[in-house]
């Protein structure tokens, strides 16, 4: 099944137009998924992504010494300050922050030691079974199924038409936008939430409900992934799809003009 | 406080909701897949004990004599086989390696061509070093105990969990032959109840595609085969994962150690953290 998933996700690349083609050349390393694919996807996987993990890690540990941590009521503690100019509801990162963390990092590890030792393969969902079968570019599974965690997006590749209106997008490339585009559109959420309290403990309705709604679809999106095609299931992804984005691009308006609850001044 | 506790109650709310999404989700994969044991319905449950030496010694015998003529396990060794199931090298070596010229180091990688067995068979028989991890447990076990005759079959038998199978049942002389009956079978009322004609005779329906043995034609009994087929299986699953037996067993240590863990560090932190509240 990792053969096929390598296909179906290198191929997306070809859906770019113009530098498409090559660029999925470029990638693959061949002509085919083959030995040379496998191993610079290792070595991707292997050194690089762990490099850029701990860049992250560096760099959300230097924001939160610089800027320091919110906190979940929303609170902005900055208004009141000691006479040394701390916050007088912050506490010290060491001990609080950590041994806070450290109960976190405890119950993670319990849970991930529960699934590593006991249901590693997760039921076919973590390790899938096919991935211990030889791979064979000549028999096609019926229907090619992500890993779990890319399920929702695979959805919302699968939901776009090839012809939107009798405006005909290329191969995939309507797919390609809009699933690059689901992720993309978290990073602008910041500006895109215009309400005046930060935290959901304080939001109005609107908000809730329209959370509500978003959670549902993203979770049949998720189901809709691993499944295969039918006419009803389609249809479903397209609607689930389109609450996915207007629960972002709704954003604006419905925090903004909700009632919200009064914060309180202190923590 | 009273924020905290609406707080946690639209949490819970919440997690419900997931949850029972969550297990529609799972419920509706299931049901929609259609089951992976085709004609046979529901596979049979299969339980592994791999900490059962002598089944896994059984099993491992069952296997080199039936099974390995034309399947190999070519990720696994001799050595390391009769080292894990506590068999003696010299008695291994004796009695189920019958290439004289094997090594403990060497790798299983079975006594028949590709090319040649793909002639004859139409299809090269599979490895089968990781077939309980592509098909399951409970598959192998059912299938190899699903096999019917069939006489408009190559090798005159059919299996109802892969129909069309390219492997004859090498096992018949042990099973004996299985055959597909049809069976009087209780008609069921719409209470649940056998439905009864005015007699009170119970009203029966010929149904058919049952397995059915028949009597004294295979060396062994039925339950005789199952367990042989047990055993087989619970090989299998030892050689698709040698080490599984071993991380399950540390697994309880580990997890016991992360329990204890997190509870020092809540109480530490429940501690610590009456300092600001």
């Amino acid at each position: 099944m990792s053969y096929w998933g390598a296909q179906v996700i290198i191929s997306l690349f070809g859906a770019i137009p113009y530098i498409g083609e090559s660029l999925e050349l470029w990638v693959r390393g061949d002509y085919y998924i083959s030995g040379i694919t496998v191993s610079r996807f290792f070595a991707l996987h292997v050194v690089a992504l762990p490099l850029v993990l701990i860049a992250l890690v560096f760099l959300h540990l230097v924001a939160l010494h610089e800027v320091g941590a919110g906190n979940p009521e929303g609170v902005d503690i900055e208004e009141y300050l000691d006479d040394d100019g701390v916050p007088l509801d912050s506490v010290p990162f060491f001990p609080y922050k950590v041994l806070n963390a450290l109960v976190g990092i405890g119950v993670f590890m319990t849970v991930f030691a529960i699934i590593m030792f006991f249901f590693p393969e997760g039921g076919g969902y973590f390790i899938e079974m096919a991935n211990f079968e030889e791979a064979n570019p000549l028999v096609t599974p019926e229907h090619i199924a992500p890993v779990w965690y890319y399920s929702p997006y695979y959805a919302m590749l699968r939901a776009v038409p090839d012809k939107l209106g009798g405006l005909i997008v290329p191969d995939k490339l309507g797919g390609l936008i809009v699933m690059g585009s689901a992720v993309a559109i978290l990073f602008v959420v910041p500006w895109l939430d215009r309400s005046k309290v930060a935290s959901i403990r304080y939001k109005g309705i609107y908000s809730k409900i329209a959370l509500a709604f978003f959670g549902i679809s993203f979770l049949t999106l998720g189901y809709l992934g691993t499944v295969g095609v039918t006419e009803v299931r389609k249809t479903m992804s397209v609607i689930c799809t389109v609450i996915y984005f207007a629960f972002f691009l709704l954003m604006p308006f419905y925090t903004k003009y909700e009632k919200t609850k009064e914060v309180p001044k202190r923590l | 406080m009273s924020i905290k506790n609406n707080f946690k109650k639209g949490l819970n709310i919440r997690n419900l909701i997931i949850f029972s999404t969550l297990i529609f989700c799972i419920n509706n994969i299931s049901a929609a897949e259609g089951g992976p044991c085709k004609d046979y319905g529901k596979c049979d449950e299969f339980k592994y004990s791999l900490n059962d030496m002598a089944s896994l010694q059984r099993g491992a015998s069952t296997f080199l004599n039936y099974c390995y003529g034309c399947h190999s396990l070519q990720y696994s060794r001799w050595g390391r086989v009769a080292t894990d199931l506590q068999i003696p090298e010299e008695l291994f070596f004796e009695n189920l390696v019958f290439d004289k010229s094997i090594k403990p180091g060497d790798l299983m990688t079975g006594s028949m061509s590709k090319e040649k067995s793909a002639q004859w068979f139409g299809v090269a028989p599979p490895d089968l070093t990781l077939v309980s991890r592509v098909r399951g447990d409970d598959w192998i076990y059912s299938y190899l105990r699903a096999y019917y005759e069939d006489s408009s079959k190559q090798y005159g038998v059919n299996n109802l969990v892969y129909p069309g199978t390219a492997m004859p049942n090498v096992l018949v002389a042990l099973q004996g032959n299985q055959k597909l009956v049809c069976k009087d079978i209780p008609v069921i009322a719409n209470n649940g109840g056998e439905k009864r004609d005015e007699l009170g005779k119970t009203i029966t329906k010929e149904k058919c595609g049952y397995l059915k043995v028949e009597e004294s034609s295979g060396e062994l009994t039925k339950d005789e085969f199952d367990e042989l087929i047990y055993d087989l299986t619970n090989f299998l699953v030892y050689v698709g994962e040698p080490a599984k037996a071993t991380r399950e067993r540390m697994g309880w240590y580990v997890i016991f150690y992360f329990l204890i863990f997190t509870a020092l560090s809540a109480l530490l932190y429940r501690e610590y953290h009456k300092d600001y509240h």
